[in-house]
């Protein structure tokens, strides 16, 4: 049996994936830990988390591909391809007949036009503004005084959503407390919140070519009130893996099985290591 | 894995050498007030005319250019933003403006107040109140030339006719700023001196159709440009050329490319970051991938598709290379049509746009061409965003992260493509 890991280290969480291929493809076990300061022991501890969650030693994992902002930081791994690559890799796997894929990270959002084998074919993010972000979100959760994990629940019972004067992360702070002051409820205004996000979002993916199965991936598919605005504006349900969260994990642990299966073993790709102090 | 290659041939330091006796004679110019000196723009710059003068070309965008190269930009763009201009003004306008303000030279030297100031308005709407501006604070005299937009595929005869009553109202400007007579036959041969070096350039650039293209027709380009826009009307010019089409050629006959295996061949859509020049240029040395051609290569002038100056229409060739045949006049249709000709006939596998945050010239619209060339033409596409000049709108890790994904992703299609026919 082979087993192999894929380690996303994003900007808020690092998730670390375990999987093993004897005639099937399967993941054994899941891991999350937030990101915080120090990058590289964030890596360490959700790699350890996952090799004792599966119940494996660090030395049965054959290969492990990083990925995410933090991926050239992970001294114990063995080569690194970017989030868009897994991100479209882990759908394609976990939902084979997607081929667009809306991912929303903590400081990211992005596009990605997927083919049959999980290749990118196209994608589009944001640009340096973290606007239409987790962050985003995080930020207007902070003045309204609640958790992250409340305001999207709390979004679907508003009825009437106010309109943002800006997406930007910095200014939604004086435009929800200007709404607060004139009485408005907190569900509309965070109803209005996601709407805003989820129309900007969709902006950008509309360059690319928008298939009809949509998957939306990443730390904010956790949000009810950011899937249900983004089906609003888009007219039709999305995928939602239950490891929406883990798929560019999911992605870079399938990279490191084909490593190990010698079936990726073409071009540049193989001289990413680590080691090699590419970044 | 990172490969740092560029090329090194006896015409880099022979650049070099160029460029440094020009600025020599700026500085001369600072001092003594001889060789008189034109302030230009390098698109669409007519240096054929200053010829007949005997006069030097100050080119702003190269001083621009030079200090952002050597990081050394941000100081005077916060200059420039102390007295007022705003965060997204032009970058170039900021360091140039900042630099006069600081007495900041890219050598050190002095820089001359222009002669003239000739704002050769070609589709940069910017030029003019940069030109207006530095004309305020040199004091010198400007004098504008209205060159208009290509609307339509072909210049209008009344269009040729009228920017050319305007080169020779620049003439008369010259002599009585001079007070020197304008040399004709000078001008003439300076124009086939242009003629000679276009034809030189336009066959580098023909070079690079090669596989392996024996030079980065981006990152090397920039190399050979400086002497194309100072010294293509002088002999000098035309010496440098002949050699470095020599080295080129010698170097495309023995099959040697930029790296030791070229992995892929892009077109590159706008100017350079170069206050993080050689960061940028390693992002696509780690992945084997060669620029064959790009657009930036051609805002002095195009002339790999076949145009010359002409030594026996020289005003009226002068007048069609300022309206026609730069890249920032052009419409953007044309703009789609170049670069798809690059990516056919130079065996492209995907086109980069870098946007420009503070340039709308060259920048408005690249949204759409990313579209087109991706949904209409199939055309791997990337679209990554900075600036030209300003430090503080470079993200490494984010440009780096949507360079390595657009090569993962043609790698992946490469190996799924093999796999297919396997």
């Amino acid at each position: 049996m082979r087993i192999a890991s894929g380690v996303d280290v994003g900007s808020t969480q690092t998730k670390a994936v375990m999987m093993s291929d004897n005639g099937g493809i399967n993941i054994l076990a899941r891991a999350l830990v937030d990101t915080g300061a120090n990058v590289q022991r964030a890596a360490e501890r959700a790699f350890d988390k996952c090799c004792a969650e599966a119940g494996i030693q660090t030395g049965d994992v054959g290969f492990v591909v990083g990925t995410g902002y933090g991926r050239y930081k992970i001294a114990f791994g063995n080569a690194q391809m970017t989030e868009i690559s897994c991100h479209a890799k882990g759908a394609g796997f976990l939902c084979p007949s997607t081929r667009t894929v809306i991912d929303m990270g903590g400081q990211d959002s992005k596009a990605i036009s997927v083919g049959a084998n999980g290749e990118v074919l196209d994608f589009v993010m944001n640009d340096k503004c973290a606007a239409g972000t987790g962050r985003f979100l995080a930020n207007a959760a902070e003045v309204m005084g609640i958790s992250l994990d409340e305001i999207g629940p709390l979004s679907l019972r508003g009825k009437y959503p106010v309109k943002l004067a800006t997406v930007c992360t910095v200014f939604v702070e004086s435009d929800i407390l200007s709404y607060l002051a004139q009485g408005k409820k907190g569900e509309d205004i965070l109803n209005g919140v996601h709407l805003a996000i989820a129309k900007r979002t969709v902006s950008l993916a509309r360059r690319i070519n928008l298939e009809p199965e949509i998957t939306m991936t990443g730390g904010v598919a956790r949000n009810c009130g950011m899937v249900h605005a983004l089906e609003e504006v888009l007219a039709r349900k999305l995928q939602i893996s239950p490891d929406a969260h883990f798929m560019g994990a999911v992605g870079a642990a399938l990279f490191a099985l084909e490593k190990l299966d010698q079936s990726f073993e073409f071009g540049t790709w193989k001289g990413q290591h680590a080691t090699s102090g590419g970044h | 894995m990172s490969e740092k290659t560029e090329y090194r041939g006896s015409i880099h330091q022979s650049q070099k050498d160029l460029m440094l006796n020009w600025y020599e004679q700026l500085d001369r110019a600072a001092t003594t007030g001889d060789p008189p000196t034109v302030s230009m723009m390098i698109s669409g710059n007519c240096v054929e005319l200053l010829e007949g003068f005997g006069a030097v070309p100050l080119y702003p965008e190269v001083n621009a250019l030079q200090l952002a190269i050597r990081h050394q930009s941000l100081d005077p763009i916060l200059a420039a933003e102390d007295l007022g201009y705003a965060a997204d003004n032009c970058a170039y306008v900021k360091a140039d403006i900042g630099c006069m303000l600081k007495g900041i030279t890219p050598t050190g030297g002095k820089l001359p107040t222009p002669t003239l100031i000739l704002c050769n308005f070609v589709g940069c709407n910017t030029y003019l109140k940069w030109f207006e501006h530095t004309a305020k604070l040199t004091g010198a005299p400007l004098y504008v030339i209205d060159v208009p937009f290509m609307r339509t595929d072909e210049p209008r005869k009344e269009d040729v006719e009228y920017v050319v009553r305007q080169l020779k109202e620049t003439v008369e400007k010259l002599e009585q700023l001079t007070r020197r007579k304008f040399d004709y036959d000078r001008f003439r041969q300076a124009v086939d001196c242009s003629r000679r070096s276009e034809d030189l350039w336009s066959q580098i650039k023909h070079l690079a159709r090669s596989t392996p293209s024996p030079f980065d027709a981006y990152f090397d380009a920039i190399t050979l440009m400086g002497p194309l826009y100072v010294y293509r009307a002088k002999p000098e010019g035309v010496e440098f050329f002949e050699t470095a089409l020599a080295e080129l050629q010698a170097k495309r006959d023995a099959g040697h490319g930029v790296y030791e295996r070229e992995h892929y061949r892009l077109v590159m859509e706008g100017p350079p970051p170069y206050p993080y020049f050689r960061t940028f240029r390693d992002m696509f040395a780690k992945w084997q991938a060669c620029a064959v051609a790009s657009t930036y290569s051609t805002v002095g002038g195009l002339w790999e598709f076949g145009f010359r100056h002409d030594p026996d229409h020289p005003f009226e060739s002068v007048a069609l290379h300022m309206i026609e045949q730069n890249v920032t006049n052009r419409n953007y249709l044309q703009r789609y049509e170049q670069i798809r000709r690059y990516v056919e006939e130079w065996n492209a596998d995907g086109v980069i746009i870098h946007f420009v945050k503070s340039c709308r010239l060259f920048s408005a619209g690249q949204g759409d061409m990313r579209d087109y060339f991706t949904k209409q033409l199939g055309i791997p596409t990337l679209y990554i965003e900075s600036d030209l000049e300003d430090p503080r709108y470079f993200a490494e890790a984010q440009t780096k992260n949507r360079i390595d994904a657009f090569f993962e992703a043609l790698e992946h299609s490469k190996a799924t493509a093999l796999r297919g026919s396997a």
